[in-house]
């Protein structure tokens, strides 16, 4: 694969009810990504946004935020999945040699809409929505139990990884305040609310209002912009079944595959060795190691070993605020940081090989995995 | 002038309230399923190639990418694959905590490869196990859809 490196990035710090529209939100963010890498809005050549209707509120939800994406009078599109997958496409876009500079970027409020209820129209409409009670909460217990069932961990483990996350995040200034949780207990996360059990409130991240942009470019370019370029050095995709009860929940099949493939590419063979820091998008704590050991940073069953190595999600992964569309985005932007030295107050040291995941779907249906390094 | 924005400071929300009526064609092979519920049925489908059972129905097998248009027909009991228990009801509208256990149950059809995600009902939560049989309780008004399915129960009580 050519190379093309993330020059640029900008996190809006996320927020319950951030009192900006989205549009003022998503400037703050396209404006600052762009500052970020000393550049002018005359050098993007194509902008990808990440963004849902129904999220929005409106149909064909990218076509009022052209000037705030930075998209004026440039090639633009959208991307309805979570915004790993907007970077895919800006990626590819780059790739084909006809864009010199790529703005990515995932946006969403959900202080705005009730997220759970638009995960409802998710669901198959002719089996699934009628009968309704296959949902967010839903799907995560199942999930929970398959895993723990599958491998004889107990509650008080996904707790530690609950506590593990939220203390991240205390360490995270771009975390959500209401998520950052210095003291907190493994008691206290299993005495919380049964959201649907055995998953309960504190093992499932708090949705917030937030913007996440990344430009990519060119290794010519980049080198050009930044003496910090971080090079996209494989990325993986895969889809499984929509249908919970012909998957394996207590692994994740399409989240294997794409790590394989991201490896391959970025010719990574031995991942629990070479891999260093890893920021990745699980909707649950107990998600965080179903997709881990997918990854194949443990062995399955295993995952929970990660903690101690720190190497987990150091910004506190999803736990710390959850911005349905820029989820991904933001895990990129962690890892990019990280193997940039720039992630202040959870820096990894010596982290050089990253990855960094975004998803899709009940149960992480849709995988997409990015090899993230530094260095020449 | 520059704008603050300040974090105590109220800004203004519009509605913006809408309502969209969406049909949905459910198909020929669901309609298939919808009818055997009519009639208090079972009806899935079978892949013409690796033989696996689905129900609900499709018309194709996604890993095999082959037709699975051979109607079957399926017993009323299977077994109970997972579940989860919890207060809260999700509409498309708001999430409500209804404060009353609702069990949902991923419940595969004997005879089937596939399992459906059901609600099962007259059990305790604490006398759940997975593995365990159930069977069907139909809906006393029979409309010939999903909604007829009022929930799985334990075989023979616990």
């Amino acid at each position: 694969m050519d190379k093309v490196a993330i020059v640029g990035f900008y996190q809006v710090k996320p927020g319950l009810d951030i009192m900006m529209s989205p549009y003022e939100m998503l400037f703050e963010a396209t404006r600052g990504a762009l500052d970020h890498a000393g550049l002018k809005r005359d050098d993007l050549s194509t902008v990808i946004g990440c963004n849902n209707d129904y999220y929005d509120g409106k149909t064909i939800s990218n076509c009022f935020k052209v000037e705030a994406g930075g998209a004026y009078m440039k090639d633009e599109s959208k991307v309805e999945m979570d915004g790993a997958h907007a970077m895919m496409y800006g990626l590819m876009r780059v790739l084909s040699g006809n864009h010199k500079l790529a703005m990515v970027y995932g946006i969403s409020m959900p202080s705005c809409f009730p997220y759970e209820s638009a995960r409802i129209l998710e669901t198959d409409p002719t089996f699934d929505r009628p009968i309704n009670i296959l949902n967010g909460y839903t799907a995560g217990g199942m999930q929970m139990r398959a895993y723990l069932n599958a491998f004889g961990i107990s509650e008080e483990d996904i707790a530690k990884v609950a506590a593990y996350n939220l203390k991240n995040a205390a360490k995270n200034p771009l975390a959500l305040p209401e998520a950052q949780k210095t003291n907190i207990s493994v008691d206290e996360v299993l005495n919380s609310e049964l959201l649907s059990a055995p998953l309960r409130k504190l093992m499932y991240p708090v949705l917030c209002d937030g913007v996440t942009a990344v430009i990519l470019a060119p290794e010519r370019q980049a080198r050009k912009i930044t003496d910090k370029p971080v090079w996209i050095t494989g990325v993986g995709h895969f889809n499984d079944t929509y249908y919970l009860g012909d998957r394996d929940l207590s692994s994740c099949s399409s989240m294997e595959k794409a790590a394989e493939k991201a490896y391959k590419i970025a010719g990574i063979n031995d991942p629990k060795s070479e891999i260093n820091v890893a920021e990745l998008f699980g909707h649950t704590a107990c998600e965080d190691l179903i997709l881990a050991e997918a990854a194949g940073l443990a062995d399955k069953g295993k995952g929970l070993s990660l903690i101690n190595t720190g190497k987990l999600n150091p910004s506190g992964g999803t736990m710390a605020g959850y911005t349905p569309a820029a989820n991904g985005l933001t895990r990129i932007v962690e890892a990019v940081k990280q193997i940039r030295g720039e992630a202040e107050g959870h820096q990894i040291s010596g982290a050089n090989k990253a990855i960094a995941s975004g998803q899709v779907g009940f149960c992480a249906q849709n995988n997409i995995v990015y090899v993230l390094e530094g260095g020449e | 002038m520059t704008l603050n924005i300040d974090e105590e400071q109220d800004v203004s929300v519009t509605k913006g309230m809408i309502r969209a009526e969406f049909n949905f064609w459910v198909g020929i092979v669901m309609d298939k399923f919808y009818d055997g519920l009519q009639e208090k049925k079972f009806i899935g489908t079978k892949c013409s190639k690796c033989g696996k059972v689905f129900l609900p129905p499709r018309n194709r097998c996604g890993d095999c990418f082959a037709k699975a248009e051979d109607f079957i027909d399926l017993p009323e009991t299977g077994i109970l694959k997972n579940f989860t228990v919890t207060t809260y009801k999700i509409s498309e509208r708001k999430t409500r905590n209804v404060k009353k256990d609702q069990i949902v149950g991923l419940v595969q059809i004997d005879g089937a490869d596939s399992a459906m995600v059901v609600p099962v009902i007259n059990i305790n939560p604490e006398d759940l196990k997975i593995g365990m049989k159930l069977k069907v309780v139909w809906a006393k008004n029979i409309k010939g859809d999903p909604n007829d399915i009022a929930g799985f129960e334990p075989i023979g009580g616990v």
